[in-house]
């Protein structure tokens, strides 16, 4: 399952949603992580805090492929991005293993294919250099096999990215 | 000099951030101010901080490898206020993750990097800490101790008039020792930056973690998450199923 998370205005929906089987359009309508654990101490892969990201580690947990589409930001994601991933954390367990010779949780839902990030808006080489070892570092904490970033200079024809 | 401490952890109390953020401040002299960063609604009261100050300290926990996303909002909007109002003062981070290895912070750390780069602030380095949310217990341990030792001396004065009870001194101490030793990598670099703060310089980043080998680390982390699981019923709610979405 292909699974896109992207932060672009709502307009674009129609024009990506037939490039992936589910679509998180993240617009910021959501709260914040607590960081509160509940999700996996208290109600297993599920955020107590009943908005659209209640479930959304569910629906990541089970992607072959993930896909975000964000605005740089400091070579981090957009806050409304972020927002979705950190909320996403119930894809794994509270269990720990070594992964990458670094300690990190088990996994929730096994093992994925690809974590895919297109990342648009002004950006420099060194918040570039960020943004892949970022993606590295993601892919390896939520047990991707292979991370790759994608720079764009216009957003208009993403799809083709996908 | 004026120092204003940010705490960006969500949680209300007992964070790991806080800790670290008090541990941080008896390094650093002058006027300090500490500021709590949960909501929207903090960032004015936060911003109108920021005018007279020299060094703003931040303190956060790393999710997703990353900056938590109520901190990046705030950012956004600092880099704009600082810019508005020709601010330039020093940036420096304490940035802690609950997995042992405090180099986990390194992507968040190039982000406030960049930040200070954009919003024309001073980078003044960092501290990147592993083990955060068990070095957060070991004060919480210690306080425990304390209680410990005052109820001893309650019971050893109305038992035998004994106001000084060696064992519970000696009991005691050996706790208190146990606990530093676990804290001395962060007390130590804490202690660097803090001098780094007063004189205005970049302390570069570093990063440590509780000192204790990672297998017995792993094992502790289990235990603790099984124990919570426990008592707030996720055990014996699929704790490790793979949960499917409930269209």
């Amino acid at each position: 399952m292909k699974v896109l998370i992207h932060d672009l205005d709502r307009a674009y929906d129609d024009r990506l949603a037939p490039k992936c089987d589910r679509m998180i359009a993240a617009d910021g309508k959501y709260a914040p992580c607590q960081g509160c654990f509940g999700c996996w101490t208290k109600h297993p892969a599920e955020c107590f805090m009943k908005d659209t990201l209640q479930q959304v580690c569910r629906l990541i947990g089970q992607a072959d492929e993930l896909v975000i589409i964000t605005r740089n930001l400091y070579g981090e994601y957009s806050p409304a991005i972020k927002n979705v991933l950190d909320r996403s954390i119930g894809t794994s367990t509270p269990f720990s293993t070594y992964r990458g010779k670094q300690m990190h949780h088990t996994l929730r839902y096994g093992k994925h294919a690809l974590w895919k990030v297109i990342v648009y808006g002004e950006i420099t080489e060194a918040e570039k250099d960020t943004f892949r070892y970022r993606a590295e570092r993601n892919a390896v904490n939520d047990g991707f096999e292979r991370a790759e970033v994608v720079f764009v200079s216009d957003i208009s024809g993403s799809e083709a990215l996908i | 000099m004026k120092t204003v401490f940010i705490n960006c952890s969500p949680k209300k109390r007992f964070c790991a951030s806080a800790y670290f953020l008090m541990l941080q401040r008896l390094f650093v002299g002058g006027k300090k101010v500490t500021e709590k960063l949960r909501t929207p609604a903090d960032h004015a009261r936060i911003l109108g901080q920021l005018k007279d100050t020299q060094a703003i300290v931040f303190g956060l926990p790393l999710y997703v490898d990353g900056i938590p996303s109520h901190v990046l909002r705030f950012m956004e909007e600092m880099e704009v206020f600082c810019k508005e109002n020709d601010l330039h003062p020093s940036v420096y981070c304490i940035a802690n993750n609950g997995f042992i290895e405090g180099k986990q912070n390194e992507p968040l750390m190039q982000s406030f990097e960049h930040f200070c780069t954009r919003a024309g602030l001073t980078w003044g380095g960092g501290v990147g800490i592993g083990g955060g949310v068990m070095l957060n217990v070991t004060r919480i341990l210690f306080i425990v101790d304390i209680g410990l030792l005052l109820l001893n001396t309650v019971l050893s004065v109305v038992n035998t008039g004994n106001i000084f009870p060696k064992s519970a001194w000696v009991s005691f101490g050996e706790n208190a020792a146990l606990l530093l030793y676990f804290n001395l990598g962060v007390l130590f670099y804490l202690a660097r930056m803090g001098g780094a703060i007063r004189k205005n310089t970049c302390s570069g980043k570093k990063y440590t973690r509780i000192l204790i080998p990672s297998f017995i680390f792993i094992v502790f982390a289990d235990i603790f998450f099984i124990i919570i699981s426990f008592f707030e019923g996720g055990l014996f709610r699929g704790w490790l199923a793979k949960k499917k979405i409930e269209e």
